[in-house]
C-alpha cells in the first residue's frame, strides 16, 4: 500500500498481451577443448573423481540397507538412505561453479550435494583456513577421530573429514556433523557452506529466501541455493518462497539498498516426486523451468539444463550466480537427472518400467563423463581403473571407522537421559541492545512516539477511574515501545509481515515506525504464512534476528511447517551449533468467529523447541518482549486483540519509560488470596479478576490469581506454594478444553501438589466447539458467571446458589460426542 | 453558513482520538473533500476530508487534544 505505487486505471485498463521470455533447454554448447582449456584436465578428473566418491558413498548406504554389510563391513544401518544415485552430475556440477562463502540448503535426499559442496570447499580452501575449520568443530574432537582411525594428510585428511564427519552423522553418532541430532536427511556442515538439509519437501526454498536475505542486508558476499526436487513445485511453500524471494519492492522502494535476492533455486528434477511421475501425470508444467514465467517478468532467469552432463551445470549455476550478484536474483534452473536408484530402499520401482531405466543407463552422468575423459585421452583404463580403485578404498576406510564405536562414540542418551533436551534452547539472551541503527528519521520526529509522550504510566486515575487507551499507555503502546528500542538499537534486526509498515501491522501495534525506519528493516510481505515464517528462520540461521507478525494466530495452520519443523528444531538439529533468534508474533481474534478468534497457544506449546509466551497486561507485554526479542530461541508470542487497548491495571508505578525485561517463564502473582487459587492463561486474568471481586464480596471465599505470562517455560514454583496455601486450583484459559495447555498445567499440578489439594483441580476452558461470532461469544469463552460457578460448584458445593453460567452441561455426555 | 467538521467514526469500538495534526490554519481556503487533519486511534492515522468548500473559519479542538467521536472539531463558511 505504498503511496508511491500508483495503480493508475488509464494504464491498468489498456489492451494488451502478457509476454514472457523464453526459457532456454538445454542450451548448454560449449566445446569440450574449451572447457579443458579453461578449466584443465586435472579439475576435470576431479569432477569425475567427486562424482564416484558420491556415487560409492551412497552405493555403501545401499548395500547397508539391502544386505547389513557393505566391503564385508557387517553393520545394522536403522535409519533413512534416500539415495540420488544418478544425479551426481547436478550436484558435483553445482558445486563446480560455487565457492566456498556460498551456501547451500537441501532436501531429504542430498547426500549428493552435500558431498560435492564439501569437496568443492576443500579443493578452493588454502591449508591454514581448511585447518581452523577443521580444528573449530567440537573442539577438535571429530578432527582428532579422524586422524586417529583415518589419517591423511592437506586435503586428503579433509577430504576423510567430510566423508567421516558424514557417515557419522547419518549413523547418528556423537561425532557427526550435527552430533547424532540430523541424521542422513538432515546433515550439513556451514564452514563448507553446506547449511541444513531437510526432510521435509522443499523447505529449504523459504529458509534459503530469507538466508538470501540476510546476505543482502549483512553485506556478505557469495549466493545462496535453494536445492529441492521436482516434486516440490507441487508445494505451496515452494511457490511462497519463489515469490517472497521475487517482491518488486527490492526493486522499486528499497532505495539504496535495492537489487534482487542472491538466491537460486536449484531443482534437482528426477522426473518422479517418490512414485508419482512429474511430468505427464501429477503437474501441468511440461517442462519445469516453466514455472519461473509465473513468478516474474524476468521468468526468474529460469532454464532448464542437462543433470546428465556437470559441465552443463557448472556453466548454468556459474551464469546464474553472476546474475545474483549482480542484484538481478532470484534465478531457477531446473536441472533434469535421472534418478536410478529408488526413491529409498523399499523402492520396488513399481511405477516406471525397466525399459525406461535402461533407456537412461547410457545417460548416466558417470558412464558419459568417464567415456569423455577417456576419449580425450585425459585418463587411460588404467589411470581410472587407480581412481576407482582408490575412491572404493577411501569410502571403506571412512565406513569401516563410521562403524567402529571407538570412532564414532555412540549417544550415550543412557547416560545423560535428558542430553537430547539439554539441547532444545540455549537459553541465551543477547546484552541489552546498543548499537544504534541507521534511520529515516529522529524517533522523536515520531507523532506516536510524541503521544505516547504524554499518556499516563498506570492506567487508573488519582480518583480510581480507568483512563481512556488515549489517555494511558496500552499494552499496544507496551509492545511498540519494546520494539522501538530493539529496532533502533540492534541493526541485525528486522521486522515484517503483512502490512506491518503504513499499517503498523493489522493492529497497529508497529504504527508510527514506517515514519523511523527503512524500508529494508520494515517492510510489508506477501500474504504467505508459511514464507514469513520460512524466511524468518533462514535470516535467523544466518546470523540475524527476525521479528515477524501473523496477522491472527488462526493462520498459524498456513505456517505448519514452518513453526513446528523448521523454527523449533534447528537448535536442536544442529546440536546447539544453529540459533533460530525469531520471535513471531500472533493475535489473537475476537469477534469474527470460527476461523479468526482461536487461542492455539496451546498447540504450539506442545511442540518442543519453542518458548510460548502470552501476557495480559502493558507492563508485562512490554517486558516479555524484550525478553523475547533478546532471546536467541525462538519464541511464539500471542497477543490477544481484545486487550491491545488495555490500559495498566496492577503496576501503580505505571509502565516504566525506560526498556527493561521480564524474565521468561515465571508466573506473577496478580491478587493474594488465601482460600483458592485461579491460575489464568492470556485475557482470562480479566474474567477471574472480576470474579475473585465478587468471590470475595458476596460469598467471603479469598482468591489467589495468577497470571500464567508464559507457557513454555514454566516455573511450577509460584503455583505449588499457592496451592499449598489455598489446596484449591481453578485454571481458566480460552484455548479449546480438549488437549489444551491448562489441561498439562492441571494434570502435573494435581502430581506436584497431591498432598496439599483439598479437591481435584478444575480446568475452565472454552468448549471443543467452534468459535461462534460475535453475538454468540460470551457463551463460549469463559465469562465471570462461568468462573463462580465453577468455583462454588467444584469447591465450595455449600455456597453454591443459582447456576448462572451457560456451562450446565455434563462433560462425560459431551466427550462420546465428540465434544 | 457555518458547517461544522466532526469527528468521524473511526472504527466498531473507537470512542476518541487524537488530533495529531491541523494541515489548515484558520483562514485558509478548503475544498471539499481535501484533507486538511490527520486524527490519531490508538490503532491508526487517518486523514480528515473537509465537509464543505470554503474557508476554515474556526479551529475548535487545538492539535495535540484528544476528542471525543461526534465532537465538533472545526467550522468551515461556505458562501
Amino acid at each position: 500500500m505504498p503511496k508511491e505505487i500508483t495503480v493508475d486505471p488509464n494504464i491498468v485498463r489498456q489492451r494488451s498481451t502478457v509476454s514472457f521470455a523464453e526459457i532456454p533447454v538445454n542450451a548448454y554448447a560449449t566445446p569440450f577443448s574449451e572447457e579443458r582449456a579453461r578449466r584443465g584436465d586435472a579439475a576435470l578428473t576431479e569432477v569425475l573423481r567427486h562424482m564416484l566418491i558420491i556415487r560409492e558413498f551412497e552405493s555403501m548406504l545401499g548395500s547397508f540397507k539391502a544386505t547389513g554389510a557393505y566391503a564385508g563391513i557387517p553393520f545394522n544401518y536403522k535409519g533413512p538412505a534416500h539415495l540420488s544415485i544418478g544425479q551426481e552430475g547436478a550436484a558435483v556440477g553445482a558445486a563446480l561453479a560455487l565457492e566456498p562463502e556460498d551456501h547451500i540448503f537441501g532436501s531429504h535426499r542430498s547426500h549428493g550435494e552435500f558431498i560435492a559442496k564439501g569437496l568443492s570447499a576443500i579443493a578452493r580452501l588454502e591449508a591454514p583456513a581448511l585447518r581452523a575449520i577443521m580444528a573449530g568443530h567440537q573442539d577438535g574432537g571429530l578432527l582428532r577421530a579422524v586422524e586417529t582411525h583415518l589419517g591423511g594428510d592437506g586435503k586428503v585428511l579433509a577430504e576423510n573429514f567430510l566423508l567421516f564427519g558424514l557417515l557419522s552423522e547419518i549413523f547418528m553418532r556423537a561425532n557427526g556433523f550435527n552430533g547424532g541430532m540430523g541424521g542422513s536427511m538432515h546433515a550439513f556442515f556451514p564452514p563448507f557452506g553446506a547449511y541444513p538439509n531437510n526432510a521435509i519437501v522443499g523447505a529449504s526454498g523459504g529458509i534459503a529466501t530469507g538466508a538470501a536475505l540476510r546476505r543482502k542486508l549483512s553485506g556478505a558476499k557469495g549466493i545462496t541455493v535453494a536445492n529441492s526436487g521436482d516434486g516440490s513445485t507441487g508445494c505451496g511453500p515452494v511457490w511462497e518462497a519463489m515469490n517472497f524471494a521475487s517482491m518488486a519492492q527490492f526493486e522499486t522502494l528499497w532505495g539504496e539498498k535495492h537489487g534482487g535476492l542472491p538466491v537460486l533455486f536449484f531443482f534437482n528434477n528426477n522426473f518422479y516426486a517418490m512414485g508419482g511421475q512429474t511430468i505427464g501425470e501429477t503437474m501441468g508444467w511440461d517442462r519445469l523451468s516453466r514455472i519461473g514465467a509465473a513468478i516474474n517478468p524476468a521468468s526468474m532467469h529460469a532454464e532448464t539444463v542437462d543433470g546428465s552432463n556437470p559441465l552443463a551445470v557448472a556453466d548454468a549455476v556459474a551464469r546464474k550466480r553472476a546474475l545474483l550478484l549482480e542484484g538481478k536474483g532470484p534465478a531457477l534452473l531446473d536441472v533434469e537427472c535421472y534418478r536410478i536408484s529408488g526413491h529409498s530402499t523399499t523402492d520396488a520401482s513399481v511405477y516406471r518400467s525397466r525399459e525406461e531405466m535402461q533407456l537412461w543407463e547410457p545417460h548416466d552422468p558417470i558412464v558419459l563423463f568417464q567415456s569423455q575423459l577417456l576419449a580425450e585421452g585425459i585418463l587411460t583404463d588404467e589411470s581410472l581403473a587407480a581412481m576407482r580403485a582408490q575412491v572404493v578404498a577411501q569410502v571403506t576406510a571412512v565406513t569401516a571407522a563410521a562403524v567402529n564405536p571407538e570412532a564414532a562414540p555412540i549417544v550415550d542418551v543412557r547416560a545423560d537421559p535428558t542430553l537430547i533436551g539439554k539441547l532444545m534452547f540455549s537459553h541465551h539472551e543477547i546484552p541489552v541492545p546498543a548499537t544504534p541503527a541507521p534511520l529515516l528519521a529522529a524517533p522523536e520526529t515520531s507523532a506516536r512516539i510524541r503521544q505516547n509522550a504524554k499518556k499516563a504510566r498506570f492506567g487508573l486515575s488519582e480518583t480510581g477511574e480507568k483512563l481512556s487507551s488515549m489517555r494511558a499507555i496500552t499494552l499496544r503502546d507496551g509492545l511498540f515501545e519494546a520494539v522501538l528500542h530493539h529496532m533502533t538499537q540492534d541493526p541485525s534486526l528486522i521486522a515484517y509481515g503483512e502490512e506491518c509498515r503504513e499499517w503498523g501491522g493489522a493492529f497497529g501495534v508497529y504504527r508510527g515506525l514506517s515514519e523511523i525506519l527503512p524500508y529494508d528493516r520494515l517492510f510489508n510481505s506477501p500474504i504467505s504464512e508459511a514464507a514469513i515464517v520460512a524466511t524468518a528462520v533462514g535470516y535467523a540461521l544466518e546470523g540475524g534476528r527476525s521479528l515477524v507478525e501473523l496477522m491472527y494466530g488462526d493462520f498459524i495452520g498456513r505456517a505448519g511447517d514452518e513453526i513446528f519443523n523448521q523454527m523449533a528444531k534447528w537448535h536442536a538439529m544442529s546440536a546447539g551449533a544453529l540459533k533460530v533468534p525469531v520471535v513471531l508474533r500472533c493475535s489473537v481474534g475476537s469477534k469474527y468467529g470460527a476461523q479468526h478468534s482461536q487461542d492455539w497457544s496451546s498447540l504450539v506449546a506442545h511442540i518442543p523447541g519453542l518458548k510460548v509466551i502470552y501476557p495480559a497486561t502493558p507492563y508485562d507485554a512490554k517486558g516479555l518482549l524484550a525478553s523475547a526479542l533478546s532471546s536467541d530461541d525462538p519464541v511464539v508470542f500471542f497477543e490477544s486483540q481484545r486487550l491491545y487497548d488495555t490500559v495498566e491495571p496492577f503496576r501503580t508505578e505505571g509502565v516504566p519509560t525506560e526498556y527493561y525485561r521480564i524474565p521468561i517463564g515465571e508466573p506473577d502473582i496478580k491478587r493474594a488470596g488465601s482460600d483458592l487459587t485461579i491460575l489464568t492463561i492470556g485475557p482470562s486474568l480479566y474474567s477471574a479478576m472480576a470474579a475473585a471481586d465478587e468471590l470475595q464480596a458476596n460469598y467471603g471465599i479469598s482468591a489467589e490469581i495468577i497470571d500464567a505470562r508464559t507457557l513454555v517455560p514454566f516455573n511450577y514454583d509460584t503455583v505449588l506454594e499457592s496451592v499449598k496455601k489455598t489446596g484449591r486450583l481453578l485454571l481458566v484459559s480460552e484455548a479449546s478444553e480438549r488437549g489444551s495447555f491448562a489441561m498439562t498445567l492441571s494434570s502435573n499440578i494435581t502430581r506436584f501438589a497431591y498432598g496439599d489439594l483439598k479437591a481435584a483441580p478444575r480446568v475452565l476452558g472454552s468448549p471443543n466447539w467452534i468459535v461462534p461470532g460475535a453475538e454468540m461469544e460470551s457463551t463460549y469463552f469463559p465469562q465471570v458467571d462461568d468462573i463462580l460457578d465453577a468455583v462454588t460448584s467444584d469447591f465450595f458445593p455449600e455456597k453454591r446458589v443459582n447456576r448462572r453460567g451457560v456451562r450446565d452441561w455434563n462433560d462425560l455426555d459431551l466427550a462420546r460426542l465428540a465434544l | 453558513m457555518n458547517i461544522p467538521l466532526l469527528m468521524p467514526q473511526l472504527g466498531n469500538e473507537t470512542t476518541e482520538a487524537e488530533l495529531t495534526e491541523w494541515l489548515k490554519a484558520v483562514g485558509d481556503p478548503v475544498r471539499e473533500g481535501e484533507q486538511i487533519l490527520i486524527v490519531t486511534t490508538t490503532k491508526l492515522s487517518m486523514e480528515i476530508e473537509a465537509p464543505a468548500t470554503g474557508v476554515l473559519k474556526d479551529i475548535v479542538v487545538p492539535e495535540g487534544d484528544i476528542a471525543e467521536i461526534g465532537a465538533t472539531l472545526a467550522i468551515i463558511a461556505t458562501e
